[in-house]
């Protein structure tokens, strides 16, 4: 212990100081969290045992009966719709915008800046901003689609369990894409501009050049990207909680906000834990995707 | 002999910037050309307006009989070797080679045989399956000369391939250069600011200034006959000392703006009373015996390499010369040097053109 304090004093440990400061700071604000979570989803947590330190043990109780539920299946595939959706979209439109912006016409750069106000947003906001634009009666959104002949009746789209998933993820695409976007334009810029002219000497067009070097390049940011879309994508929260509440009859409904649902509704804490030990399985996933996309960067 | 690339009054605006001044250049099949200067002189614009990767704002390109001016990079069949070696990152060396073929949809097995010829003719045999990051700076410039001449292009377009090696390389590889150049009956063009790279490589030199070719003609050429104080001084090592004289009053004698100088005659006629500068090679000044014709100069410094030995005299402007062996000067002597009168090459003082025939 005194060789401890010694090595400390004499600056010889100061590494270890400097790295179990922030390692304590996680562990005490998300490690616990985690674990207290993990150890919930084992007990039988309602309104009577909350309050108790001691909780009966109920191994994989919650577990078995969360997937005997009439509804977890709907609401896993659900979620599934949500996160691929979601991503999908955003990465399309946020790549096509990035690779737009890259062509550097006048102001390219501070509109491109302008676009990030979608992302710093709060979802709340976006959320009501959405229930105007998809309103069934007044909505812009089918004054749109009404005017251009795509539809002939009003769509309903909060309240049509047929679209009631598809209003959020529209609107979870306009939230997440400038950020793609953002992301995508930095993989781009960092891409030597040599490469394209050596390419082009090659004899590769446009098209060719794209596939053959601008594609592979961005291998890492984009398998970041898509890393950092699940995470965010089984983040969101505001937005059901704003558009849908999970309706109607759960047709919107997706693990996250269902976790909330059961846990602070319906007071099943140790259900609602369960779930989201299901969901962080994903997220460490996604993780470990994401950290190896970034440790494989290309470098010339 | 036919031209394989040929231009004429070329010109290139930035803006309002004057890039390229009317540039008109004849490259023949097979020529070594390069194209020298000072840093911003325009020398790699005119290749990169060559390659197609700027465009040209007047004049004509044509290359192989074809005009280029508005053909994209990719239909000149050029192959271009980048200062940065611009090597995909992502591809190995054999795909690096490979990729103009695959471009083209060449068999699998027709471009990895190419490949292969190549890396033999290059010696990158044994790193064919490396990655560019895995290789040294002089094996990545193989890679770069190796992807440039599997396609057997109409010219070979080098933009100071040489520039990032240590010196010692440097040397190697502009020998191994030419001989390449020379095996496969390339044409070449090769942009440097290295004028011993363009002396040394070149069967064609063209020095740049300004947007402007100041001369052009074969290595030796320039170097004995400069057009100019700019092409004088730009060629040879260590630079040309330059004095300031008068022409004598019956107009067919120098007087040397130097303390003790007497009368030198010439062999033209000039101006009586015009003022020129008298430029003189450090290995055309040779020590005079006293009672020859010369200049009484005072040393300051003595550098040896060993083999020469560099001489720098306390004069204003300083002349340097240049000895061979060792040197029994020391720093503080006083020597009275001379030189012959046709290595002297005389230049207008005012335009610097040069006024002193062949």
């Amino acid at each position: 212990m005194r060789r401890i304090i010694a090595s400390v004093r004499d600056g010889r440990g100061f590494d270890f100081v400097l790295v179990g400061v922030p390692f304590a700071f996680l562990f005490a604000l998300a490690g616990l969290p985690l674990i207290y979570n993990i150890l919930m989803s084992f007990q039988e947590v309602d309104m009577f045992s909350l309050g108790s330190f001691i909780r009966p043990f109920v191994g994989i109780d919650n577990y078995v009966a969360l997937f005997r539920q009439p509804e977890t299946w709907p609401i896993l595939t659900n979620t599934l719709i949500f996160v691929v959706g979601s991503i999908a979209g955003q990465f399309v439109i946020g790549f096509g915008l990035a690779l737009f912006f890259w062509t550097s016409f006048p102001g390219a750069s501070w509109l491109r800046g302008l676009f990030l106000v979608s992302w710093v947003m709060p979802g709340l906001v976006v959320g009501a901003i959405w229930n105007w634009i998809l309103s069934g009666d007044f909505g812009v959104l089918n004054f749109f689609l009404r005017e251009s002949g795509l539809i002939t009746a009003n769509i309903f789209w909060r309240s049509d369990p047929n679209f009631s998933l598809w209003a959020v993820v529209i609107a979870n695409i306009w939230l997440g894409t400038s950020f793609n976007m953002i992301l995508l334009s930095v993989g781009l810029s960092a891409i030597p501009g040599d490469l394209y002219e050596a390419a082009d000497m090659d004899g590769a067009n446009a098209w060719q050049r794209f596939w053959t070097i601008t594609l592979p390049m961005m291998r890492s940011t984009i398998g970041a990207i898509i890393a950092l879309g699940l995470i965010f994508t089984l983040q969101q929260f505001d937005l059901f909680a704003a558009i849908t509440d999970g309706g109607p009859n759960n047709s919107s409904n997706v693990a996250q906000y269902w976790a909330w649902d059961l846990s602070f509704r319906q007071y099943d804490f140790g259900r609602g834990a369960t779930i989201s030990v299901i969901m962080t399985v994903f997220v460490m996933f996604a993780a470990a995707v994401y950290v190896r996309s970034t440790r494989h960067e290309v470098r010339g | 002999m036919t031209q394989q690339i040929e231009l004429s009054g070329i010109n290139k605006y930035y803006g309002a910037y004057h890039a390229l001044r009317d540039i008109n250049l004849s490259i023949p099949k097979g020529a070594f050309v390069a194209l020298v200067g000072p840093s911003g002189c325009g020398k790699s614009t005119l290749l990169r307006s060559l390659a197609g990767l700027e465009t040209i704002s007047s004049g004509d390109l044509v290359i192989a009989g074809e005009r280029m001016n508005d053909m994209p990079p990719r239909k000149r069949d050029l192959a271009m070797v980048f200062q940065s070696y611009a090597l995909y990152p992502h591809m190995t060396v054999e795909q690096n080679l490979t990729y103009s073929l695959r471009i083209k949809g060449v068999k699998k097995a027709q471009a990895k045989k190419a490949a292969e010829e190549v890396a033999a003719i290059t010696g990158l045999s044994d790193l064919l399956h490396r990655y560019p990051r895995e290789l040294s700076g002089g094996q990545r410039q193989r890679v770069a000369m190796s992807r440039a001449i599997i396609r057997h292009p109409k010219a070979f377009l080098f933009d100071e391939p040489l520039s990032n090696l240590d010196a010692a390389l440097r040397v190697h590889m502009r020998k191994e250069i030419r001989a390449l150049h020379d095996r496969l009956g390339a044409t070449s063009v090769y942009v440097t600011h290295d004028q011993v790279e363009a002396m040394t490589m070149a069967d064609h030199v063209v020095i740049m200034r300004a947007g402007v070719i100041e001369q052009q003609g074969r290595p030796l050429d320039l170097y004995d006959r400069p057009a100019n104080r700019f092409v004088a001084g730009f060629i040879g090592s260590p630079a040309m000392n330059f004095i300031p004289a008068k022409i004598g009053e019956n107009g067919r004698s120098l007087v040397l703006d130097l303390p003790g100088t007497q009368m030198l005659d010439l062999d033209l006629a000039l101006q009586p009373g015009r003022e020129v500068l008298v430029g003189v090679r450090p290995e055309h000044l040779v020590i005079a015996p006293p009672d020859q014709l010369g200049f009484d100069v005072p040393i300051v410094a003595i550098e040896s390499t060993g083999a020469t030995t560099f001489v720098t005299t306390q004069t204003s402007p300083e002349i340097v010369f240049v000895q061979n062996g060792r040197s029994s000067l020391q720093a503080g002597h006083t020597v009275r040097l001379g030189f012959a009168l046709e290595n002297v090459h005389i230049f207008d003082a005012a335009s610097e053109q040069r006024l002193s025939g062949d």
